[in-house]
């Protein structure tokens, strides 16, 4: 939105040079400031996460107790072999930042498409079919949303166990209704249009007209609030893995680390700053790239 | 429009029950009530002395029957933990709560609204940009850790605010800042969007021409338009301030309904979850309802869509 | 970043922040020893508690028969002034006659008979009604200040029983029949002990005044207010505000952090307390799984860097143990085979056994995550890929009683109890799901030490059965605990051996 003079001039121009979509697309993308810092910002963070074995000094994993909370190497005792300084247990806090990307990526990616799926599909049959399928699905829509989060991933974790899938799956399922809202919207609209009434009075079924129609025409909104659901799904793991309902010790998880770092938060600062730091730039990174998007694939260039 | 709430207002009460069950089940999965009451040296015949004593050797769906019934007669049980009606425990903590959502329901309101006014006054300015930037960064932080930052920042660099508790009003102004500044990006946008569609409507223009300029114009023309969708939206932020007490408050040590919330679901204390989930889940609707009704007193195509 | 900056910039915050919540000052100005307690205090009356919260607190509000010497573990007369056993299941017991109750009425052999019975009585539903059940058939009065107790077997602990779990009421206190109230003294105490109880918000406060009519020593501190504060994070700021004079359990890291300024003083003490962990030898989870194998459960005990682990992690007194009880306790015989940290051994054992590449093992904790990590941590250097669960306790309880824990990281405090048979009994029983060694015989061992009364015989059966606990490699024991304190630099706060804080001896310096 900070460069709307900029795309508007462009869509000005496209129109009267007629560009083709993909041109405009292009154009638009590296016209937009925000969204070259959020997609660079999540490129080098996937870089880090792929090349973790490379980069980390230690193993993420490797403990040395009497090497425990040593402070990082600028400050007093620091030392070198261990640039961001220890844990509690005495592990590199910085090859342990490091191995977090992946968790942190792995985690976004997963529930966002857990979400995705859940959402759409809700989405699409309350808006396509309208009526009761319309009025269950918001009821199940409004329960959810009061339904506390804690209270679900603590039976869930519980009862299947915890793992990295897991979580994944609980932080989906808390992470459906954005989904939801749009595409239940969308699908009214597209519906109501006269391409889908032709399409329907050609004797096509629901299943073809929403496969076939409805879904291409969803695509670029589902695109954007995954890349949203992306940030949210990574911030809701780090809440609940700082409330010991996430991911478990000892995977390195930023939500995790702050927790443990917590208690001494007074004297060892870092332990906490660190990771938050790192979820701030992943996060950040993320809705740039979704604000930017969004903004790209509107029609007018922008959409507020 | 009165049948209209009265049918939403059924189906929050609905939507409460349901939420209880789902509490109710989950609660009893993941936990032991029993084991929680008697502590980590408990032996199991301890535990199980104290399961028959609270009635939690029975099976589910009469313990939850049973709850049910007390419920219709307005009596929500009594907590395992405390010893006391839970309704007079929830009585206790509510002013806690409700002093730190509405002040955080203030603090994001005396941010966003001022911030997301001058941005559209100056579209593209260096204003408007910085607006931008607090609404991406503010969307960005995460809750919890913000609050950690401002403990470890007003306790060690600038110790004037208390870090924890909450018998002051100085207690509240860290966390309704921490609370209240995770609204700012959906409230900032929202008054700056209206107010840019209103600027540009056609009585602005007359305004304009009449020689109405800048907060003039805004104040007494373009906000009292822009501002309902933004009260509407407030409304659904309140509701969520409810639910993000939890964390906030853990974090500051404040004695409201959150930390209640978080601390009977770890301890098991299912009458107390049960009430609070039903309190929240009303709350959560009844804000939606609130923003609902503006929402078509604003625009009645809505009640139609 | 400069730590002692850091440090002299907390307190001066803490000290902003005592000038910001008003003169709430602590010591010994008015004769008030401000604790506070991170559990919330709910129920006053011990008899319906277990927590070791309740037991600090039912030491300053109740008198018990008999009194635990904390140095040499005896029990000394208290209430009752002598004791005879007239055969294996009869016992008599002669009363003071001067001891009175907080509302000013003298205690009679009917008030101490009474609370007995109402216990053992399973209507009670006291928490110590299991205990005192297992033994107690009937008390009876017999003369002015004499009563009798009738054993239902022989139980060599009652004296014990008597000191630390039966706290005495007036006849009648919990009522009858129709009108039985087991809350009757949970908000309002009527005891006997050296503090009455002022006032009590539960959860929130308590006040505790001295009972200037005790019939013992009386303790030196007037007043003692015990303040709930979750968070160790406040505790922490009112401590160094000087809003609190004693906090405990204290994290090793924070009480040395903060025990290095002026505004506090770290003691730290032995605990009771010892960490270990549970193999399941019997095959509960997995018949044929590898924990069966005695040389895969010797390699985890030659895994474990527990030396490292004590001085570390826990800190203070702590230490490597090698029985599985306290070596403070009584009967814990330390000349039992020990396994030395040794890890390329730890792996020749595996590959011996048949697991030269390890093998999968989910390991449950609840506490000290920092020791669960370094346990996993050391079992994964050995090649086995351990997946640890650190979980609320309830739910390791819940999943343990359905046998579906593998290992676990257990502690066990005994109660404060310095004798092998507080945690023998509850670990080793044929039906304690604690018990996963399957081993019928080591029960019957530790069941009949339970029923001897001959101190040199109890001993040499627990040495026996500790013999083959260590062994067999039933367990790997790990370490014993210290406690941590944080106290006001003006308290006076002696500790005792077995680990039980007991405010009723602070003074002020």
């Amino acid at each position: 939105m900070t460069d709307s003079d900029i795309t508007l001039a462009a869509v000005e121009l496209d129109q009267t040079t007629l560009l083709t979509p993909g041109q405009i697309f292009r154009q638009r993308m590296f016209g937009h400031k925000g969204f070259l810092i959020g997609a660079t910002l999540i490129l080098i963070i996937a870089i880090v996460a792929l090349l973790a074995p490379v980069l980390a000094p230690h193993s993420p994993f490797e403990q040395s107790l009497a090497d425990r909370m040593l402070p990082p190497v600028w400050s007093e005792g620091g030392t070198w072999d261990y640039l961001l300084g220890t844990d509690q247990n005495g592990r590199d806090y910085l090859s342990r930042l490091i191995y977090g990307t992946r968790v942190s990526i792995t985690i976004g990616l997963g529930a966002a498409t857990v979400g995705l799926l859940i959402g759409v599909t809700l989405g699409v049959i309350a808006g396509y079919f309208g009526g009761w399928a319309d009025h269950s699905i918001s009821f199940l829509l409004t329960a959810q949303l009061a339904l506390p989060g804690l209270l679900l991933a603590m039976a869930l974790v519980f009862i299947i166990g915890p793992s990295i899938w897991v979580v994944i799956g609980i932080v989906g399922v808390l992470h459906w209704t954005y989904y939801l809202v749009v595409t239940r919207a969308a699908t009214q609209r597209i519906r109501s249009l006269d391409f889908v009434a032709a399409a329907a009075a050609a004797g096509a079924s629901p299943r073809q007209i929403i496969w076939h129609e409805i879904l291409p025409n969803l695509m670029s909104s589902i695109i954007v609030i995954f890349t949203f659901e992306l940030g949210i799904a990574i911030l809701a793991e780090s809440s609940l893995s700082f409330l010991g309902v996430g991911i478990q010790p000892p995977t390195p998880s930023w939500g995790l680390m702050i927790a443990e770092g917590k208690q001494a938060m007074f004297y060892r600062p870092w332990l906490v700053i660190l990771p938050g730091i790192c979820l701030f730039l992943l996060v950040i990174g993320a809705n740039l790239m979704g604000d930017g998007l969004r903004d790209i694939t509107s029609p007018e260039g922008r959409n507020e | 429009m009165l049948r209209y709430i009265m049918l939403r207002g059924c189906l929050a009460i609905l939507v409460a029950f349901t939420v209880s069950l789902a509490a109710f089940l989950l609660l009893n999965v993941a936990s032991d009530p029993a084991q929680a009451i008697a502590g980590e040296d408990a032996t199991a015949e301890v535990v199980e002395t104290i399961r028959a004593r609270y009635g939690l050797d029975r099976p589910l769906p009469v313990r939850y029957l049973d709850w049910l019934g007390g419920v219709v007669q307005g009596d929500f049980g009594e907590s395992y933990y405390w010893h006391k009606p839970v309704a007079s425990l929830v009585a206790d903590r509510v002013d806690e709560t409700l002093t730190l959502a509405f002040s955080a329901l203030a603090v994001t309101i005396l941010i966003a609204i001022p911030l997301g006014a001058l941005a559209a006054l100056n579209p593209n300015s260096w204003i408007d940009r910085f607006a931008l930037g607090v609404a991406v960064s503010a969307q960005a932080i995460p809750n919890f850790w913000l609050g950690l930052l401002m403990i470890i920042f007003f306790a060690v660099t600038i110790p004037i605010f208390p870090v924890s508790g909450d018998s002051t009003w100085r207690h509240f102004v860290l966390p309704a800042f921490v609370l209240g500044s995770s609204s700012v990006p959906a409230v900032m946008r929202l008054t700056r969007t209206g107010l840019i569609e209103v600027m540009g409507a056609d009585y602005i223009r007359t305004a304009r021409s009449k020689g109405f300029r800048g907060w003039q114009l805004l104040r007494r023309h373009a906000l009292r338009n822009a501002i309902l969708p933004v009260i509407s939206v407030l409304a659904v932020q309140l509701g969520q301030k409810f639910g993000g007490s939890v964390i906030t408050e853990s974090i500051f040590a404040i004695n409201g309904l959150g930390r209640l919330a978080l601390e009977s679901i770890l301890g098991a204390d299912i009458p107390t979850v049960q009430m609070l989930i039903f309190v929240f889940a009303i709350v959560f609707v009844a804000m939606n309802l609130l923003a609902d009704i503006l929402n078509a007193a604003i625009d009645p195509r809505i009640r139609i869509g | 970043m400069n730590l002692n900056l850091v440090r002299a910039l907390c307190t001066a915050s803490a000290l902003a922040l005592a000038a910001a919540t008003g003169p709430a000052m602590a010591g010994p100005e008015d004769d008030t020893l401000r604790a506070a307690m991170a559990e919330e205090i709910l129920n006053l009356d011990y008899n319906y508690t277990t927590k070791r919260e309740y037991i600090i607190l039912a030491q300053l509000t109740d008198a018990t028969l008999f009194e635990l010497d904390p140095a040499t573990q005896e029990f000394r007369p208290s209430i009752a002034t002598g004791y005879e056993w007239v055969n294996d299941l009869t016992l008599d017991l002669t009363l003071r006659d001067d001891v009175k109750f907080h509302d000013g009425t003298t205690l009679t052999p009917e008030d101490v008979a009474y609370t007995y019975n109402w216990i053992a009585d399973e209507r009670s539903e006291s928490n110590a009604n299991g205990v005192v059940a297992r033994w107690l058939d009937k008390a009876e009065v017999t003369g002015p200040n004499t009563l009798r107790f009738k054993l239902k077997s022989v139980y060599p602990l009652v004296l014990r029983d008597m000191a630390n779990r039966v706290m005495l009421r007036k006849a009648g206190t919990y009522g009858e029949g129709d009108a039985i109230n087991r809350d009757a003294m949970a908000n309002s105490l009527i005891a006997t002990g050296p503090y009455k109880v002022s006032s009590f918000e539960p959860g929130t406060e308590l006040v505790l005044e001295r009972n200037e009519d005790f019939f013992g020593e009386k303790p030196a501190i007037k007043t003692i207010v015990v303040r709930n504060i979750p968070d160790i994070g406040t505790q922490q700021a009112e401590l160094m505000s000087g809003g609190i004079d004693w906090i405990f359990k204290v994290p090793l890291d924070l009480a040395e952090s903060l025990g290095q300024t002026p505004m506090a003083t770290h003691l730290s003490g032995p605990d009771l307390r010892v960490g270990f962990m549970v193999l399941d030898a019997g095959g509960y989870t997995d018949p044929d799984g590898p924990l069966t194998n005695v040389l895969v459960r010797r390699a985890i005990n030659h895994a474990l860097n527990t030396p490292e682990m004590a001085e570390h992690l826990i800190g203070g007194s702590a230490e490597a143990i090698h029985a599985a009880c306290h070596p403070a306790q009584f009967g814990c015989d330390q000349s039992v085979a020990r396994y030395a940290y040794d890890p390329e051994k730890a792996k020749a054992l595996l590959a011996e056994a048949g697991y030269p590449d390890g093998f999968p093992m989910e390991v449950w904790a609840y506490r000290d995550k920092a020791a669960s990590e370094a346990i996993a941590a050391d079992l994964t250097a050995v090649g086995i890929d351990v997946n640890l669960r650190y979980v609320k306790l309830e739910s390791l309880n819940q999943a343990r009683a359905a046998r579906e824990i593998p290992a676990y990281f257990g502690t066990w405090g005994s109660g404060g109890t310095a004798d092998t048979a507080a945690i023998a009994r509850i670990h080793f029983d044929v039906e304690s799901d604690r018990n996963m060694s399957g081993d019928e015989e080591l029960a019957g061992l530790v069941l009949s030490a339970e029923q001897t009364a001959d101190q040199e015989k109890r001993k040499e059966i627990y040495s026996e059965a500790l013999g083959r606990i260590a062994d067999q490699a039933y367990w790997a024991p790990l370490f014993s605990y210290s406690a941590n304190y944080l106290v006001s630099p003006q308290l006076e706060f002696p500790l005792d051996p077995d680990g039980l804080p007991r405010l009723q001896n602070a003074t002020w310096k």
